[in-house]
């Protein structure tokens, strides 16, 4: 259920998914926990190219423990490399290759919106199962444009008070630049950039008082505006998970957003904070590979499923 | 948008909900909306905060007690049918939320007796009374504390009556609350009706 209209290309053989990979906060584990569904996804047998779509600070590489690639997405972005596919690199992982991020390129933070649907149109007309995309920390809106246009869209937090506001924070930008889009006058527009100031004269607080606002004034943009929030469903991860109490967090996220953004997430599944997974880290290689009897990789293979299947994790009651 | 109003919305339940899962759901919500809570913390305001409570505080008090719940389904158009009218009390003693400890679970329940309609309360209520009403729905002490979260001491001072053990009325209104609700009675009768027999605080 892609969320933009496919582009004109040729129909895909197979069913082409893109995920991405996002969480608004740094250092929570976004490009480890890329690396290692991608893995697991390839070891089920699906052909997946990660995309290290963290234009600013990409270091999916390094998760791979594959040393700097010489092609990059920037050399794609400056049309220094004319197909996607010359920026393409093995992983020596098979079924599994990397599109490397620019972090030689500080300004690819910022690509330009014609670069940015270029990226997009010809990531989606590659010949793989699943294209899983990196993204980067903040909300700015080459990240959540990213987000927008998976079909799995996996919100990655750490039971920390910060990376949950940094969720929120995200899934609102996300919504509202969703809202937005199908905003069918300038009116609407003006209120929905009202909204994403939280002291905003209207006193709209959450995107569901948006959409009781809009319906004074207009209920068929709010009717569109219903469906937009509908269609966005976003998959929780709760990464780094050091306490079994910090599980249930994962269902508390979905319920608070369900009852107060109005936006239907899924509880994706969770990940224990593993020293099995550090170790490697520091050794640049895999954990899933290096540690494969660890807690963290049987985890990660549990989470690739459940994703796969669009399953989630229910409360059990 | 007014599905999200009905008291089985703000507890995330279905109406054909067991008793069991009543409980369950109350906890889950409590613990969601609880002190510096990470999953509402950075979202809402104190205020919305206490109005979520108080609202889930209303809707557990109706779909906790058998009678008032049938009342509720009925105003909702449901069919009596969709809910099982006088459920059991759960028979397992409520899991300790997760990482709260509970290494000394205790053994299951014995099996449940079919949970009478709760009696009405009467102005004043002994510690007595309150002992009747739970031993008459197959319910110890200990599953009483574990849904509670009161100390089994504590439990034992109120059914007691011994009065002078009992903690500060400010948190004994909460514990009576509580022991109140847990029995499917109305918390805030319960709480009024025990002490009404004590003295006052400007008496004592």
């Amino acid at each position: 259920m892609a969320f933009l209209a496919p582009v004109a290309a040729p129909a895909p053989r197979t069913q082409r998914q893109i995920w991405s990979v996002g969480g608004g906060k740094g250092g929570i584990g976004k490009s480890l926990l890329t690396a290692s569904l991608g893995l697991q996804l390839a070891r089920m047998g699906k052909r997946v190219v990660l995309v290290d779509a963290d234009l600013g600070a990409a270091n999916l590489h390094t998760c791979l423990g594959l040393p700097g690639p010489e092609r990059t997405l920037a050399d794609f972005i400056q049309r220094r490399a004319e197909r996607i596919e010359d920026v393409l690199v093995d992983t020596g992982f098979p079924g599994l290759r990397l599109i490397s991020g620019a972090s030689d390129f500080l300004g690819a933070a910022n690509i330009k919106y014609v670069q940015k649907v270029r990226v997009l149109n010809r990531i989606r007309a590659l010949d793989v199962d699943v294209v899983l995309l990196d993204l980067g920390a903040g909300t700015a809106f080459n990240i959540i444009d990213f987000f927008l246009i998976s079909d799995v869209s996996i919100l990655t937090v750490v039971p920390e008070p910060t990376s949950i506001e940094n969720g929120y924070r995200f899934i609102k930008s996300a919504l509202y630049r969703r809202l937005r889009n199908v905003a069918t006058h300038e009116g609407i527009r003006q209120m929905v950039d009202a909204a994403l100031d939280p002291k905003n004269p209207l006193g709209i607080r959450t995107p569901l008082e948006l959409v009781a606002r809009v319906a004074i004034e207009d209920p068929e943009a709010a009717h569109l505006m219903s469906r937009e929030m509908a269609a966005f469903q976003p998959r929780f991860v709760v990464n780094q998970v050091r306490d079994d109490a910090d599980v249930p967090i994962g269902h508390q996220l979905v319920s608070a957003c369900a009852r107060h953004l109005g936006v239907k997430a899924a509880y994706a599944g969770f990940v224990h904070y593993d020293d099995a997974v550090w170790r490697s880290v520091r050794r640049r290689r895999l954990f899933m590979v290096d540690a494969p009897a660890a807690p963290a990789a049987e985890e990660i293979r549990r989470l690739a499923r459940a994703l796969s299947r669009g399953e989630s994790l229910s409360l059990g009651w | 948008m007014d599905s999200l109003d009905t008291h089985y919305a703000t507890l995330g339940l279905e109406p054909r909900a067991s008793r069991e899962q009543v409980e369950k759901a109350y906890r889950f919500q409590l613990e969601m909306y609880g002190e510096g809570a990470l999953a509402t913390y950075s979202l809402l305001a104190a205020e919305d905060v206490r109005a979520a409570r108080a609202r889930i505080a209303t809707a557990y008090a109706v779909l906790a007690d058998p009678v008032r719940r049938r009342e509720y389904d009925v105003s909702l158009g449901l069919g009596s049918s969709s809910s099982s009218p006088l459920l059991a009390f759960p028979s397992v003693p409520l899991r300790a939320p997760a990482g709260t400890g509970g290494g000394d679970r205790p053994e299951p329940e014995e099996p449940p007796l079919p949970l009478p309609a709760p009696p009405t309360l009467p102005e004043v209520v002994t510690g007595a009374d309150l002992k009747t009403i739970r031993e008459s729905r197959g319910v110890s002490l200990r599953g009483i504390a574990l849904v509670t979260k009161i100390g089994v001491r504590y439990l034992e001072y109120i059914e007691e009556d011994r009065l002078a053990l009992l903690p500060a009325p400010v948190y004994l209104r909460g514990f009576l609350m509580e022991y109140g609700r847990a029995l499917g009675l109305d918390p805030l009768r319960t709480a009024e009706s025990y002490m009404a027999r004590l003295p006052r605080a400007a008496d004592q």
